[in-house]
């Protein structure tokens, strides 16, 4: 095998396990950290019920963010929805043996990437003209863009242009990664390109911003049912204040009616 | 610490002892705020201390107004009347004037 | 109305261009040593301070997880950019949400990340130095934790819960606001924000049972400490010192009268507000909290009721079950030795708007409308009610009781711009302990968004009357109004559009 196939194969289990161990830490912090107070935020959900109709309209369709900006919405959820497309898509290469029925038929989805590097090219124009992203971003927020777009472009190449990999080796080495069957890299040096970035991404996830993805399933924000007069919502680290039941404090003369 | 007629001051103006209140000293206040002190004024600034004597508070501006209006006839017993006098309020700047702490809270 | 003009200015004040450093400075006076030791805090700044601080940070964020989420989740959209109305007002960049909450995660990033630990420029990382600590005392002292930012976060991530957590550093590092920290002394010592003692109160209520009686003939009475009330009246201290604040208390007063339920006020929690939110210390503000739990207890009412506090309402509403246990459902022994003392067929506790919103839904109030048509009314919906609490437990009651309180009184009430009220609602400029003459500056230039949509209302609907539900708010807009060319009278409570109209039927058997 070559040498620089061992190379990315290696550097995709190492980025795995920054992602798996780095994530599991994360959310094992996030699930821990106790929330001592109600702090939802309006419009805030009376029930459970309300609580994932919240999530849906966030997740699903950014729902806080086309409140704020509309431009930034439309850049914003294209890409991750293109994002989100382009995944499925590319589950068939990730596929070992058999690959099921429906996933031949995510063709079409490739041109989700049109979205995809409108949404990026759009997120990062703003970063560069606005002055307010402009003053709040730091070199990895571009760099992160840039990175995005790269993979974006040299996967583009790969469809739409005439750089196509040979499909098989390209199956055959991503399987291989989840089935540990290692196999060679196809000749196209594009295709590294394309990948390297990728794994990269991986393994700065739980590093990085990146955390806004799971972060926002534990903000107390979203997460708490506005219901604290009617039931008591007490965090361990809280309720041993209580300890010591009568409260020490002053008495004082009160008239009878 | 600042001081005005070597008396001290906190940093908003405010006298730390009550009791190192003069006449003088209102009086030297009301000039670096740019203000002359009338007779109404020093009707103000007088109640403002009796009233601190007798409750160790200023009073609210409603019962201040209704005093004064007492004391200076129902057309000057009202808030506006009383912003004319101290335009930074009379609670606030009354309260300076006379050597009494500032009122804190909402207010 | 200029359809033209929304599309412009979606929040219907420009959005500025940044001015770096237009607001920078020292921040407000700092609390003496005397102050901050009243509170546990040192009085001065420890020599190792940022040792001790980014161990507090570690605390704090261990305890909360909202600001450990919050730290680690922002995208850095820029959603939140244009959201603050300190931001929109001063164009300092330093004032726009994020920048602010970067302040604190800039030397979260730089001591607990391994990015910023490695590569600490490419993330923006810093470390906690002088200039820092500077930044931070002076921006997260303007930053009225109005949770307005909040709203538009597609994280959710809400400023204030930094902006608590980074004055809860300060203070253990004994730099503390001095607003604030005296205003808790004076809560711990005397009951209330004034530090007004209990003779002082209790001629004061006399004071206004007299006027009451002067302006209607009838005896509405003002009680204090009276023991098996029905009601217990917690309302902010304001409300027997300021003005306007004090036609507030009279509406209240006339409402109880009508209600015929028997109320009280208690000398000992003589203060609804609680400024130990401001400064992000659990325990202070717990405090608080138990002042009124002991009240409570030592009067054996059936329910507790809040006054027109903003901050207040939020504390009481969404954190006094935890903090106390003023509230309903409570499986514990400690929360249930006073909830079974209180009457479970009532929220508890209740708004006051709440109350009187109930009282006028079952007919038991008769109002003389006409008594407020020279008002043309506009309501302020505050920030700590609108997206912190609820009212009437139902979807956005908060919103909608004040308003139906008010129309109930008034012929003639006109929202602003839907942008700048209820989620959206812009602050008044003068929350979370920066309503001190120190910031008045802060204070003029933040209150620009509400002013210009005040504006807008004025001059299309020929709005003339200012209603809000706070304190804070009351004060504040009483200030800056006449800096906006209004006039400061213009500011009203919604209890004294309810006092101004409500008829008491006592007067009215008199006249028969
Ligand atoms: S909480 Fe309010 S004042 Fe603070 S940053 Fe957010 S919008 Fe600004
Ligand atoms: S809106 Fe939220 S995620 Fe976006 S920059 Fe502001 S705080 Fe960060």
């Amino acid at each position: 095998m070559s040498l620089i196939s061992i190379f990315l194969i290696f550097f995709f289990y190492v980025s795995a396990l920054i992602f798996i161990s780095g994530l599991s830490y994360k959310l094992i912090q996030y699930r821990r950290t106790p929330a001592p107070l109600k702090i939802p935020i309006a419009p805030s959900a009376l029930d459970k019920k309300g609580v994932l109709l919240r999530y849906f309209r966030e997740i699903f369709l950014f729902a806080s963010l086309f409140k704020a900006n509309k431009w930034t919405w439309l850049f914003g959820w294209s890409f991750h929805l293109a994002l989100v497309l382009l995944f499925f898509r590319h589950l068939v290469y990730f596929w070992p043996g058999e690959v099921p029925l429906i996933l031949y038929k995510t063709e079409s989805l490739k041109y989700a990437a049109y979205p995809l590097i409108f949404g990026l090219l759009g997120l990062l124009a703003r970063r560069v003209f606005v002055d307010r992203i402009r003053y709040i971003s730091a070199p990895s927020d571009y760099l992160m863009l840039l990175v995005f777009i790269f993979i974006a472009l040299t996967g583009m190449m790969m469809t739409f242009a005439n750089y196509h990999p040979n499909i098989l080796m390209v199956k055959n080495f991503a399987s291989g990664l989840i089935t540990f069957k290692w196999s060679e890299l196809p000749g196209e040096i594009i295709f590294v390109f394309h990948i390297l970035p990728v794994f990269c991404i991986i393994a700065i996830f739980p590093l990085s911003k990146l955390l806004h993805a799971p972060g926002v399933f534990f903000a107390p924000t979203f997460n708490q049912v506005d219901n604290a007069r009617k039931k008591r919502h007490l965090s361990d680290w809280a309720s041993k204040k209580e300890d010591n039941l009568e409260i020490n404090l002053e008495s004082k003369n009160l008239k009878d009616k | 610490m600042a001081e005005i007629l070597g008396a001290e001051v906190d940093e908003e103006g405010y006298l730390l002892k009550v009791s190192d209140w003069t006449a003088d000293i209102a009086q030297a206040m009301s000039e670096e705020d740019g203000i002359e002190l009338s007779p109404e004024h020093w009707e103000v600034i007088n109640f403002l201390q009796e009233y601190y004597e007798e409750y160790e508070f200023a009073p609210a501006v409603r019962v201040l107004t209704k005093a004064i209006a007492k004391k200076l006839g129902n057309d000057k017993g009202n808030s506006r009347y009383l912003y004319s006098l101290f335009p930074y309020g009379p609670a606030k700047q009354g309260c300076r004037f006379a050597g009494l702490p500032k009122p804190t809270g909402c207010v | 109305m200029s359809t033209d003009n929304q599309i412009k200015l979606p929040t219907y004040v420009e959005t500025p261009s940044i001015r770096k450093d237009s607001m920078a400075g020292d921040g407000p006076f700092k609390a003496s040593v005397e102050i901050q030791n009243k509170l546990g805090f040192p009085g001065e700044k420890v020599e190792n301070w940022q040792q001790v601080a980014i161990n507090k940070m570690a605390e704090t964020k261990s305890k909360y997880k909202s600001v450990q989420v919050f730290l680690d989740s922002c995208m850095k959209c820029g959603a939140c950019t244009d959201k603050c109305h300190y931001f929109l007002g001063t164009a300092d960049p330093k004032n726009m949400p994020v920048a602010r909450q970067d302040l604190f995660r800039s030397v979260y990033r730089r001591h607990f990340t391994f990015a910023g630990k490695y590569f600490p420029r490419l993330v923006g990382a810093k470390d906690f130095d002088e200039d820092m600590l500077n930044d931070w005392y002076n921006y997260f002292h303007q930053c009225s934790q109005c949770r307005r930012c909040a709203v538009f976060c597609p994280s959710g991530i809400d400023t204030a819960e930094i902006s608590m957590a980074a004055r809860e550093v300060m203070n253990v590092i004994g730099v503390g606001q001095k607003y604030t920290n005296q205003i808790l002394g004076k809560v711990k010592k005397i009951g209330n924000n004034l530090g007004m003692p209990e003779p002082a109160l209790k001629d004061t209520l006399m004071d206004l049972e007299e006027e009451i009686k002067e302006d209607t003939g009838v005896d509405v009475k003002l009680p204090i400490d009276i023991k098996n009330s029905e009601i217990l009246m917690v309302s902010p201290s304001a409300d027997f010192f300021a003005e306007p604040h004090i036609d507030g208390l009279i509406g209240y007063a006339k409402v109880f009268h009508e209600s015929g339920v028997s109320w009280t006020l208690s000398s000992y929690a003589s203060e609804a507000a609680n400024f130990g939110m401001f400064i992000g210390n659990y325990d202070v503000m717990r405090e608080g909290a138990l002042r009124i739990r002991k009240a409570a207890l030592d009067l054996n009412v059936k329910r507790v009721i809040i006054g027109e506090c903003g901050h207040a309402w939020r504390v009481a509403y969404s954190f006094w079950n935890t903090l106390s246990g003023i509230g309903t459902g409570a499986e514990d022994e400690y929360a249930m030795r006073l909830q079974n003392q209180l009457d479970s067929q009532y929220p508890q506790p209740q708004h006051m708007i709440e109350f009187t919103y109930d009282l006028i839904k079952n007919n038991k109030l008769t109002f003389e409308k006409s008594n407020n048509d020279h008002r043309v009314v506009t309501f302020h919906d505050s920030c700590n009610v609108a997206r912190g609490s609820n009212m009437g437990d139902i979807e956005n009651g908060q919103f909608i009781l004040p308003r139906e309180v008010i129309k109930a009184a008034c012929n003639n009430f006109i929202d602003m711009p839907k942008n700048t009220i209820k989620s959206s609602t812009f602050c008044c400029g003068g929350g979370a302990g920066l309503l001190t003459d120190d910031l008045i500056d802060l204070r003029i230039k933040g209150a620009k968004p509400r002013m210009h949509a005040l504006r807008k209302s004025e001059q299309e609907s020929g709005v003339n009357t200012l209603a809000a539900i706070c304190a804070i708010c009351k004060s504040q807009f009483s200030k800056v109004l006449p800096n906006y060319d209004f006039d400061p009278y213009m500011v009203v409570s919604v209890h004294q559009l309810v006092s101004d109209a409500i008829v008491l039927s006592e007067s009215l058997k008199q006249k028969d």
